[in-house]
């Protein structure tokens, strides 16, 4: 029986085919002429020996087995180590196998893939290379690579078809994990050898530069996404032997134009042939840590800035802080003053009123001439406590409900008297203005006293503008805010000298004026602004010097029952002298004195208390008798309040007037009178007082009736 | 990559990977052949797009001038082949398969039929062999030379008022030592994209067939 | 006896690369070039022609239709097709007109076969 070496040079004629392997990728082998031998012997011996070696260098370079496949035969032959993965007869596989059994192994997921490639072989492709899985005859599946190449008859026909296996089942897993790695970490890999025009690059590596997947790239299309100034991620001209630097670059994505950041590292290898190097490194995108760290360095860099602007910041809102806390104290302190202060001008004016009274026409006319000078100075003490009040809030207000327009209207004559002739007025007024709440008469004075402190602005000449518009909530307001409810706004603008910033910080301060002495008290945007905030409102000012300013008022908006602006009637012109019986209550002798000695002279009955309890037990002593009740607001022990609740209780009918120079918290709700209650305010002349008693007694009497 | 355009089931499109890659493994070693050097091929990636994305993918790798060198087929299917490179490198090309015995003025006579002697022998070798596999004659036109960009490459319709689909394989061959490289691209019309799939299918089920 | 080969192809590149082959196997032989079809039968009118390399892909009329007017008045002249063309129905179209198939691009190696064939027969006629 012949050997192996003899069947195999008996199933070959040409002993070529054996070169074939050793030469695997030298074209040349396939036209190699066979080495002319001598004798058969020396034949045999020989293709033993190149066996011997073929089966040596496979072993080396790792193969699990080589297969050659007769093309014109239609015959497949398997080494020995192929055959025992296939599990097949080594004898068998030597001696020739049907093609089919190529397939046999191959794993049923991948055998069609395999099919057409091979398909592919036998019609002309020159290099076969593939991965796939084979099933061993022990049931283990192993992941190979096929490396094959069909060689050509002199007439370029597919001849035969050869080439080994490579179990590739760790390398496989490495690489898996490799993939995995890559892609769960953003890696992109490349591989470069200096002066080729592309380079091999992983999908990660597309993907990184928003290029469509490829292996390979042109080095230009890499390089061309670098933003300026950046180094190339790729360098053509790269000597060898120097290894990648670390270096972050700049690019421009291809598919959205999106700039990265990507870090390049890497290697230089020397494997190549001829001694070259190949570069392989990995790019990583470091936008994010990048951009972290510029965020980082520039609030460093910008440190003392923002340090600087905070320190603005809060010193600005101190400021408004201790401006508002400013304007609290200063009107806390007016406010007292000027309740003594009211207290002092009651018994002066009305004593200096009942002197002149008594005096009648018979007296000396210098007394006389002295007593009313008396009187004029003291109701012009008396009109500045009360702008003291209407600054600090502390004014008696008597909402109504206010057509704005209608009241601009009905003052447009005495604006324009108080102007002169060479201001001229306009005013803008929108249709559909809301109503508004407030106190018609202290509104009134707010807008003159704005249209006068234009005029003054405008130094005699120029143009005043009253405007009233809607500002629905929700609107961003002068001073910044956003408006938390509607609001009707009033401005004043005039076009005169207007004022430096530091000028409209203080505007509202009492006594703060940019007139010359004389010519103003300072207090007239002070009352404006406590009217404006005890109404519930705001208000701003906004100035340009040399160009004018404009104040403007923000009044909250009316419930919806529509406005009554009747005018208020004035009862009683002439005193009556009647003789029902009035309770006087006030702790301060000189004003009870004076009230009582003008309800007398009036010819009213009158018996008096200096406090609380001594009234109420009076009331009850005496209750039938008693028709009014005059009564002090602010008392020590049981307070105006108390006492008219009690008097109310034991006569419901008992109608009250209040005397007060101080009312605050004590009849005002919400900074006005209380329904039903009557408010008589200090200091007050016999006449008002005469006044306000009428109308109560004859109210009451009609109530009764 | 499954095509927007024709829908290919995965062992057709493998089927159509390979037989694209025998031809240009064919049309690779015809290169080699001609310029005497190592030629670099990568694994040819096939996708079929529209005319105006198979720009957008060349003008992604080619964002300056290019030369096409066109053949014209027709057959079982009928197109366009295209055989694309810089125009930066026209000259090197020529150079290349020419040889370095002639000198330059001839080359620069020269330049222009050594292109389309290039593209012919390249696209031919491709061509042929895909018609061999399918098994169907493909007559091919005598070579043009064009110049363009990405897009205007492939404004041209094959037939007219057709938006007809692109074979588009990038076939990055790079020329060790010479700064060369180029695509290869096959426009197509629509019932030629479905012969060809229909080619596909039945050589799937031949390869298949036999050798089970 | 020298011996005379034509050489027909539209590309010069290809003319001068079939020149460059020829040179290394025969370089006695006398070739003779023809840039078309019809430039071909005009010198084949001209002077007497022992050897034909045509190419396939020409103008107006291709390398086939050529090789088979020739064959018909040179029954037994060596022809040889030359293409990239390398479909199977080529070939065999070559066959039917007994002519040789040779592969673009032209290498001394490819045509080897054909070139040591013709002067086989040539030395035989002679």
């Amino acid at each position: 029986m012949p050997n192996s070496s003899d069947r195999w040079s008996a199933t070959r004629s040409k002993p070529a085919r054996v070169l074939q392997f050793r030469n695997r990728d030298g074209p040349k082998a396939v036209t190699a002429e066979p080495p002319s031998l001598a004798s058969t012997d020396d034949k045999h011996s020989l293709l033993g020996q190149l066996r011997e070696r073929l089966n040596i260098s496979l072993l080396a370079a790792g193969a699990a087995g080589s297969w050659d496949w007769d093309i014109s035969r239609n015959q497949l032959y398997l080494d020995d180590r192929m055959a025992a993965l296939y599990g097949i007869d080594p004898a068998e596989a030597d001696a020739g196998l049907a093609t089919s059994i190529f397939f046999k192994a191959i794993y049923p997921g991948d055998a069609n893939r395999i099919r057409i490639a091979v398909a592919g072989l036998l019609h002309g492709a020159e290099l076969f290379f593939k991965t796939y899985r084979i099933i061993t005859s022990d049931d283990q599946v192993c992941w190979v690579e096929a490396h094959g190449r069909c060689h050509f008859d002199a007439a370029g026909r597919p001849e035969r078809f050869s080439g080994i296996l490579v179990d590739v089942t760790e390398r496989h897993r490495v690489e898996e994990r490799l993939r995995i790695a890559q892609s769960a970490g953003g890696i992109g890999t490349f591989e470069h050898i200096p002066g080729h025009a592309t380079v091999m690059v992983s999908h990660e590596f597309c993907r990184l530069l928003g290029l469509n997947s490829a292996d390979v790239l042109p080095v230009v299309t890499i390089n061309r996404l670098v933003k300026e100034g950046c180094p190339p991620l790729l360098e053509m001209g790269r000597q060898q032997g120097e290894d990648l630097t670390y270096s972050e670059i700049g690019v421009r994505r291809a598919d959205n134009g999106e700039e990265r950041w990507l870090a390049r590292r890497g290697e230089a290898v020397r494997d190549v042939e001829g001694g070259g190097v190949r570069f392989i490194g990995v790019i990583y995108d470091v936008t994010e840590s990048k951009r972290v760290e510029d965020a980082l360095r520039h609030l460093n860099d910008t440190l003392e800035q923002r340090v600087e602007r905070e320190i603005a910041e809060r010193l600005q809102i101190e400021e408004a802080l201790r401006q508002a806390q400013k304007m609290e104290a200063v009107g806390q302190l007016t406010g007292g003053i000027a309740h003594d202060f009211n207290n002092l001008l009651t018994v002066i004016l009305g004593n200096v009123d009942m002197a002149r009274s008594r005096l009648g026409n018979s007296g000396d006319e210098r007394i006389e001439r002295a007593l009313a000078n008396a009187q004029k100075g003291a109701e012009r003490a008396s009109a500045l406590t009360q702008r003291l009040l209407a600054f600090s809030r502390r004014q008696p207000l008597a909402p109504k409900k206010i057509l704005v327009s209608r009241l601009l209207q009905g003052m447009a004559e005495l604006i324009s008297r108080s102007l002169g002739e060479t201001v001229i007025l306009k005013t803008e007024t929108t249709p559909d203005l809301w109503t508004v709440e407030a106190d018609p008469n202290q509104l009134e004075n707010a807008i003159l006293n704005l249209a006068v402190n234009g005029r003054d602005a405008m130094d005699g000449s120029g143009t005043l503008t009253l405007t009233a518009a809607n500002i629905p909530s929700g609107e961003l307001l002068p001073s910044g805010e956003i408006a938390s409810r509607d609001y009707l706004m009033l401005s004043v603008t005039d076009t005169g000298s207007g004022m430096s910033q530091e000028a409209v910080d203080r505007a509202f301060e009492p006594f703060f004026t940019t007139k010359e002495v004389g010519k103003g008290t300072g207090l007239g945007l002070s009352m404006v602004y406590g009217f404006v905030k005890q109404s519930g409102g705001d208000i701003h000012i906004s100035s340009r010097l040399r160009e004018g300013t404009t104040v403007c008022l923000y009044l909250p908006r009316a419930g919806d029952a529509s406005a009554d602006l009747s005018d208020q009637i004035i009862p009683g012109e002439q005193p009556s002298s009647l003789n029902e019986t009035v309770l006087v209550v006030e702790d301060d002798e000189d004003v009870r004195q004076f009230a009582v000695e003008c309800l007398l002279e009036l010819g009213y009955q009158v018996i008096q208390a200096a406090g609380g309890r001594e009234a109420l037990s009076l009331l009850i002593e005496r209750q039938e008798d008693v028709q009014l009740l005059v009564t002090d607001v602010v008392m020590p022990g049981l307070s105006g309040r108390q006492l008219a609740e009690a008097a109310q209780q034991l006569n419901p009918s008992l109608p009250i007037l209040y005397v007060s120079g101080y009312p605050r918290d004590v009849i005002l709700q919400d900074g006005r009178v209380k329904e039903g209650v009557e408010l008589l305010s200090k200091p007050f002349t016999q006449q008002a007082l005469a006044a306000k008693v009428r109308e109560l007694l004859d109210q009451s009497v009609s109530v009764e009736v | 990559m499954v095509s927007d355009v024709i829908e290919l089931s995965e062992l057709e499109h493998d089927a159509l990977t390979e037989v694209v890659n025998i031809g240009v493994s064919r049309a690779a070693a015809s290169l080699r052949k001609m310029v005497g050097h190592q030629v670099l091929l990568s694994v040819p990636a096939v996708e079929i797009v529209t005319r105006q994305k198979a720009g957008v993918l060349l003008g992604e790798r080619e964002s300056n001038g290019l030369v096409a060198v066109e053949q014209n087929f027709s057959g079982a299917f009928a197109g366009r082949a295209m055989l694309i490179f810089p125009q930066a490198h026209s000259l090197a090309l020529a150079r290349a398969v020419a040889g370095d015995e002639i000198s330059n003025e001839e080359l620069a006579d020269l330049e222009q039929e050594a292109l389309a002697e290039t593209g012919n022998v390249i696209l031919n070798s491709c061509l042929a062999t895909m018609a061999n596999m399918l098994k169907r004659p493909l007559t091919m036109s005598i070579p043009t030379v064009n110049k363009g960009d990405a897009s205007t490459l492939f404004s041209e319709p094959v037939k007219d008022d057709e938006d007809g689909p692109v074979l588009f394989l990038y076939i990055n061959f790079s020329i060790h030592q010479r700064d060369l490289r180029g695509y290869i691209a096959m426009m197509m019309d629509m019932p030629s994209m479905h012969s060809l799939k229909d080619l596909l299918a039945e050589f799937i089920r031949q390869v298949v067939g036999d050798q089970e | 006896m020298s011996v005379t080969v034509l050489v027909v192809d539209d590309s010069k590149l290809a003319r001068i690369n079939a020149g460059k082959a020829l040179n290394q196997l025969q370089p006695d032989w006398r070739r003779v070039e023809a840039a078309s079809a019809a430039e071909a039968l005009a010198v084949i009118e001209r002077e007497p022609v022992d050897v034909a390399l045509v190419d396939f892909n020409m103008e107006e009329k291709d390398g086939l239709a050529l090789a088979a007017e020739i064959r018909e008045a040179h029954p037994v002249m060596p022809i040889a097709i030359i293409t990239a063309n390398i479909q199977d129905e080529i070939i065999s179209r070559a066959r039917e007109i007994n002519a040789s198939f040779v592969a673009k691009p032209l290498t001394a190696e490819g045509l080897q076969g054909f070139v040591s064939g013709a002067a086989l027969r040539l030395r035989a006629k002679s």
